[in-house]
């Protein structure tokens, strides 16, 4: 046995040199992948290993309940999501969403101090929108005779609004299915290339969606740019067919019976893991859509110039071209036992629409396995330049007017929490829930006559609870 | 496959002692701490860092990145940035012992199985495997990897040292409380004991499982050890030692029964120790040229 110390040699001296290089390297690259554990919720322990370079399956199976206060709409909506990761960092996902949406809507006209009246199509019985008078509050008519119109439709669907009442559509039933695949994997010098299809149906619309995306990571993955290509193919062939802008509300079955919307987009992204604690992505996104927007049984009310009582109602009319632009900035702050996200969304469009959202949501690990995410959103958006809440009779008719609240300026605020329980160290069970709010301006300086004395803004008030089981398996 | 943390957590002395067993050896963490929670926090971490390791660098595991290389057949597989750089190690430390550490040479464990028998192969077995040896013979390029077919590789000699590195500075981030890691004799310290007091790490006796050959005492940095303790073959009074020569394919003569190394990092102390193992009767002598601080048994 002998214990020695002395000058290093030169292999002494070399191999002290690549260890510390080692180890201060792969430090690095250790503190990073810790950041995303911490950012994305995986197992901080790590005691499974479901991180790159490793083939592994995620599903995501969740059943959101949403419900609109006044007994206006309330959707059912399971959904499930399967992501295949290679061990190569390929990504193949498939996703189905189901939905089934019943309830009132309103319709878009003004309320009244009288009861007012209003038509639509009747839909044939075997439909499942088929409406009866018991369920929906409405009555089936005789119409008169008309020139030219299909000639099977000689009946009617007639609904009444109490005076001083938002007027409701009740008969509102629509379901939805949706499918979506996508495929990514690294190809050469990019990190990440891809692409996806989608398909959603609904009684009255139908959606096929494609995009390409390719990501390419800098600076030891600490920077990533990413570019995604986006096009969607929308058929709206609404019951009764497709109204004409700004014509009279009736109960005839409309000649054309689809109308198309195409979109073309784009999004610029830049990911940056800014420090061991700070992770931050800046998204620029463009799209053009061009076709039909309107929403085919959405009315707007005409008045009375001094009085402000309705005399008639008109199918509304939205452009056929929008560009939109948004800005996006996230944070994610992971500091001690809790991770803070921290955005704000600036939007703006060519019909005049600004919006700005701030949010914020705060991870909070309670036990071992539990954790609450409180969060909180505000959002502002100004009118577009086509909003009315009523037209005036003695106005001329503008080319393009809405009375949707959505289009309309207004505040809205959600608050909510997820608590997540983690099973073990591959599945987790969640629970979200959200109240979501909106205020506008319910009495506008224009308010003429009995308007004044109404409520002219229709916005919502929703709570929408998710539960949902997440499976991490080989 | 779900790896559940096992650790058990004890007081001893001053410490909290978490004890468990990973990569097939018996690994413990000190905390010199009366905080049983930042002891049981700090186990957790060094536990999930060690079975991290030992599930990305197995060679047993298709899922691990050693399995998928081992697997390609001959084509190029990408590697993420930390078994880059433990492969850029392995190459340097490749080159610098002139091909006497070469992380190929693994597949003539085929033919040696070290088991305290007598069943020495004999050429023929060795000859063919021999010609699977051979950093020099993989493109190893921009964090892609390629071995000819047949070849495989592993990090085993390596990546037990470099977990215990890993564990003390995952260990030392939660908390500034004097820390020891040992994972089966390979071992770091945080820093000296509170009141700069040494850490005292006894040797194992090569001989009896319970010996203890000699007593250190260490302020700071690692040690390691290489040696053939209970690794080794005996046939006709010839001792063949576990360290493999991989330019002959056969064992290291007259190589010490063991070389125990203290350097400022478990992964250099690990090389060095090897490195002398490597050098069969003339370990002393390398041992002594490179100035390393060192412990070999014969």
């Amino acid at each position: 046995m002998q214990l020695k110390r002395r000058k290093a040699g030169r292999v002494g001296r070399a191999i002290s040199a690549i260890s510390a290089t080692l180890l201060i390297a792969t430090a690095a690259s250790c503190e990073n992948s810790a950041v995303a554990q911490d950012f994305y919720g995986l197992d901080k322990a790590g005691r499974d290993n479901f991180g790159p370079g490793i083939a592994y399956t995620e599903f995501d199976g969740a059943l959101l309940i949403y419900q609109e206060a006044g007994g206006r709409v309330q959707a059912i909506e399971p959904t499930a999501n399967l992501a295949i990761h290679g061990a190569r960092g390929q990504q193949l996902t498939l996703g189905a969403v189901a939905d089934a949406v019943s309830g009132a809507t309103p319709n878009g006209a003004v309320p009244s101090d009288r009861t007012q009246t209003f038509v639509t199509p009747l839909k044939p019985q075997g439909s499942s929108t088929t409406v009866t008078s018991a369920s929906g509050g409405s009555t089936v008519i005789q119409l008169p005779p008309t020139p030219g119109q299909v000639a099977s439709a000689s009946l009617g669907r007639q609904y009444t609004t109490a005076p001083n009442t938002l007027p409701m559509d009740k008969g509102f039933r629509d379901h939805r299915a949706a499918l979506t695949a996508g495929w990514s994997q690294p190809l050469g010098w990019i990190s990440e290339i891809g692409g996806g299809a989608g398909f959603s149906r609904e009684e009255d619309y139908q959606s096929i969606t494609a995009n390409v995306r390719a990501a390419k990571n800098f600076n030891s993955d600490n920077t990533t740019i990413s570019l995604d290509l986006n096009g969607e193919f929308d058929s709206s062939f609404p019951f009764g067919g497709v109204p004409t802008g700004l014509s009279a509300m009736n109960a005839q079955f409309k000649p054309i019976t689809t109308r198309h919307k195409t979109q073309l987009g784009f999004v610029l992204g830049l990911t940056e893991v800014m420090t061991r604690n700070w992770l931050m992505a800046l998204n620029y996104s463009y799209d053009s859509q061009k076709g039909y927007q309107t929403d085919p049984y959405r009315v707007i009310s005409v008045v009375d110039p001094t009085s402000g009582e309705p005399t008639s109602t008109l199918y509304e009319n939205r452009p056929e071209q929008r560009k939109t632009q948004s800005l996006f900035w996230d944070n994610k702050l992971a500091f001690g036992p809790t991770v803070t996200e921290l955005s704000y969304r600036y939007f703006t469009d060519n019909w005049g629409i600004s919006s700005h959202t701030v949010e914020a949501s705060e991870r909070i690990n309670l036990a071992k396995s539990w954790y609450i995410e409180p969060n909180v959103r505000f959002y502002h958006q100004n009118a577009a330049n086509f909003y009315r809440a009523f037209l005036v009779s003695n106005a001329a008719l503008p080319a393009y007017a809405s009375s949707d609240t959505r289009l309309s300026r207004f505040d809205a605020i959600t608050y909510g929490a997820k608590i997540g329980f983690r099973v073990s160290g591959r599945s987790e069970l969640y629970v979200r829930a959200d109240y979501y709010t909106q205020s506008g301006d319910g009495h506008p300086a224009n308010a003429i006559g009995q308007l004044r004395g109404q409520d002219l803004f229709a916005g919502t008030k929703a709570a929408i609870v998710q539960v949902g089981y997440q499976w991490k398996f080989h | 496959m779900e790896i559940p943390l096992t650790a058990t957590l004890a007081r001893a002395g001053r410490d909290y002692l978490g004890a468990f067993k990973a990569m097939a050896t018996p690994c413990e963490v000190r905390v010199e701490t009366d905080d049983a929670e930042l002891g049981r926090r700090v186990t957790d971490a060094v536990e999930a860092e060690a079975r991290r390791i030992e599930a990305k660098f197995s060679r047993y595991r298709d899922d691990s990145i050693i399995g998928r290389i081992n697997a390609a057949g001959g084509r190029k597989t990408a590697v993420d940035a930390e078994t880059a750089h433990l492969l850029d190690f392995a190459s340097q430390c490749f080159d610098l012992s002139g091909g006497m550490f070469d992380i190929t040479s693994g597949v003539l464990r085929r033919a040696w199985r070290f088991d305290g028998s007598d069943r020495v192969p004999g050429a023929s077995d060795i000859k063919p495997l021999h010609k699977l040896v051979g950093w020099n013979m993989v493109s190893w390029r921009n964090s892609c990897l390629t071995l000819p077919a047949g070849m495989e590789i592993d990090l085993g000699g390596l990546a037990k040292e470099y977990a215990v590195d890993r564990a003390l500075a995952v260990a030392r981030a939660i908390t500034a409380a004097p820390v020891l890691v040992n994972f089966g004799g390979d071992l770091a310290v945080s820093g000296p004991r509170t009141g700069e007091t040494r850490w005292h790490v006894a040797i194992a006796s090569v001989e009896k499982d319970d010996a203890m050959a000699g007593m250190l005492e260490l302020v700071s940095g690692a040690l390691a050890t290489s040696g053939d303790a209970r690794r080794f073959l005996l046939k006709d009074g010839v001792r063949y030692s576990h360290i493999l020569n991989p330019r002959t394919g056969w064992p290291v003569k007259d190589a010490p029964r063991s070389v125990t190394v203290a350097a400022p990092s478990c992964v250099e102390a690990g090389m060095v120790a090897t490195l002398a193992m490597l050098q069969g009767k003339r370990a002393e002598q390398f041992l002594k040229r490179e100035g390393a601080r060192a412990w070999c048994i014969r």
